[in-house]
């Protein structure tokens, strides 16, 4: 309960800090809207994950649609240690993904230019369109 | 208070003590983050099964008392008992193994989780993927790469010394079955166990690296060879006349099996392998082998393909040795543990890869047939409208 008081009785989260709003080239508030399927629990796969987005806000930059689909490095990591010997520039404050939260990101476009390894991107089939490279994740308050 | 009473209330205590550290530990450090603590969580989502799990599966991965007790059991664990964890395996004389590896030569023959793949659907996806090429006049020669425990099963376990038959039967059946459906494919298994008759078992001419899952530089000079005489045989490539040479390079590393174990400060016990690797440089002017987008010839593969050309020394891998084998420069798409599917992806959004190409080679590691990322999914190729 006491938990529950210390919730609520918390500033809302913007998700904004001077990593998210400094890095990439376009900034969004959006809503995850699905995890498709589970996540790669493998020790020697280093990997990127393609999930989709409802955008809410843009901040910075410009988003040519509601929907974006967005590839975090390896999701199950918590953001502020995701960031490794082969993937340096990704990090912010988010723990876990979790379809609905809202998150703010700091984004870059096309994901082949910032990042080469495996993506999994179950959207293949349906979905041909620019996938975005997640630099910075903040969560945000509902 | 009785004395019996007042020790009944110190366990009492020192018992709710031990519940609550985790509770309060974690919340603290949620709110020190600025984030809503995870423990709100049962009090804000509807009780569902999946709602529980979740808080579950969260209150075990941000628990700051897990994470950092976790480590210090991984090395007590190592140092005592010799575990290495899940993912590897200790073999004879210092070898390591990776587990998944080990999995695909020992489980029984059907998937049995999902997102695994059926002999049957690795044979649709690469006659698909062949087909798909042909209509455009462009080869396909398919190279799988064995497996280290499959090479090397007496490394793993003395009980394998004098086997008088593979262990890889079900690798063996995959590739007569590639065989059936005419697809061109290099038999790497064979070229390994007759050079392995001709040395002592295990010795300075390995063909894997003891510490890691992938091939010794002296295995994959002898597949880029393989796989550049039987490109040259086929009459799909003739020799270039780039004259290339090599350029010796000394390396000592830790294997990536070591790395997978996460035990922390894990190098510190094992010496790190010393490998005699070779760069391909360019004979005239002593510059280091880079791929040419042109090429007639596109390489698509897995982590075999990055050891020794994107690790260190760097233009040492099999993409160089068989640029050199064959005289020319090559193209290639590296996709680390990708290539059953998704470096098939990879070249679907870059269509400039495919343009001009009339071979394609496709590696792929022997485990991958069971266990390959997001399985063996049909890819179409990128609109020949794009390629330029």
């Amino acid at each position: 309960m006491g938990s529950l008081w210390l919730a609520c009785s918390q500033e809302p989260n913007t998700g904004e800090d001077p990593e998210v709003t400094t890095r990439g080239s376009v900034e969004v508030t959006a809503q995850l809207v699905e995890i498709r399927g589970e996540f790669v629990n493998r020790a020697d796969y280093d990997y990127a994950f393609v999930m989709k987005y409802k955008v809410l806000e843009v901040h910075r930059g410009k988003v040519d649609s509601d929907f974006i689909y967005v590839a975090h490095y390896n999701p199950e990591k918590p953001r502020d240690r995701v960031a490794d010997e082969r993937v340096s520039d990704v990090g912010g404050t988010l723990q876990k993904f979790h379809a609905g939260d809202i998150h703010r990101m700091a984004l870059e476009t096309p994901i082949d230019d910032y990042f080469m390894g495996g993506i999994i991107n179950r959207y293949f089939e349906e979905y041909k369109g620019p996938i975005y490279w997640a630099v910075w994740t903040n969560p945000v308050s509902k | 208070m009785k004395p019996e009473k007042r020790k009944q209330l110190f366990l009492i205590g020192i018992f709710l003590a031990i519940l609550l550290a985790e509770g309060v530990t974690h919340t603290t450090m949620d709110l020190m983050k600025n984030q809503r603590p995870v423990a709100a969580d049962l009090f804000l989502q509807v009780p569902s099964q999946e709602n529980l799990r979740n808080y579950e599966e969260n209150l075990e991965e941000g628990s700051w008392l897990v994470q950092n007790l976790r480590p210090v059991m991984q090395v007590l664990r190592f140092a005592v008992l010799g575990d290495l964890g899940k993912k590897a395996v200790a073999g004879r004389e210092g070898w390591l193994f990776y587990d998944l590896g080990i999995q695909y030569l020992t489980e029984r023959s059907q998937p049995v989780r999902p997102g695994e793949s059926t002999p049957d659907e690795v044979v649709e996806a690469i006659v698909s993927f062949r087909d798909r090429l042909a209509e455009r006049g462009i080869h396909l020669l398919v190279v799988p790469a064995p497996g280290k425990a499959s090479v090397y099963p007496e490394m793993l376990t003395a009980r394998a010394l004098n086997l008088d038959h593979p262990v890889n039967v079900r690798t063996l059946q995959l590739l007569e079955q590639l065989e059936n459906e005419a697809i061109e494919l290099v038999n790497l298994f064979d070229l390994y166990q007759s050079e392995k008759n001709k040395d002592s078992i295990s010795g300075p001419n390995n063909l894997y690296l003891i510490q890691d899952t992938h091939w010794s530089p002296k295995g994959m000079e002898m597949a880029a060879e393989k796989v550049a005489n039987r490109l040259q045989e086929l009459g799909w490539v003739e020799k270039g006349n780039t004259d290339y040479g090599l350029k010796e390079v000394p390396l000592s590393r830790h294997g990536d099996v070591i790395r997978m174990t996460q035990i922390p400060g894990i190098d510190d016990w094992y010496e790190p392998e010393t490998i005699q690797a070779s760069q391909v440089v360019r004979k005239e002017s002593g510059e280091i082998y880079a791929d040419d987008p042109h090429s007639e010839i596109l390489v698509l593969g897995d982590s075999f393909l990055r050891i020794y050309e994107h690790d260190e020394p760097g233009s040492g891998g099999f993409v160089a040795h068989l640029a050199r084998d064959l005289g020319k420069p090559l193209t290639s798409i590296i996709n680390d543990g990708g290539a059953s599917t998704l470096v098939r992806q990879e070249l679907y959004r870059k269509p400039e890869m495919l343009a001009g190409k009339k071979v394609v080679i496709w590696e792929f590691v022997e485990r991958d047939i069971r266990f390959g990322t997001e399985g063996w999914q049909d890819v179409p190729l990128p609109d020949a409208n794009q390629e330029i």
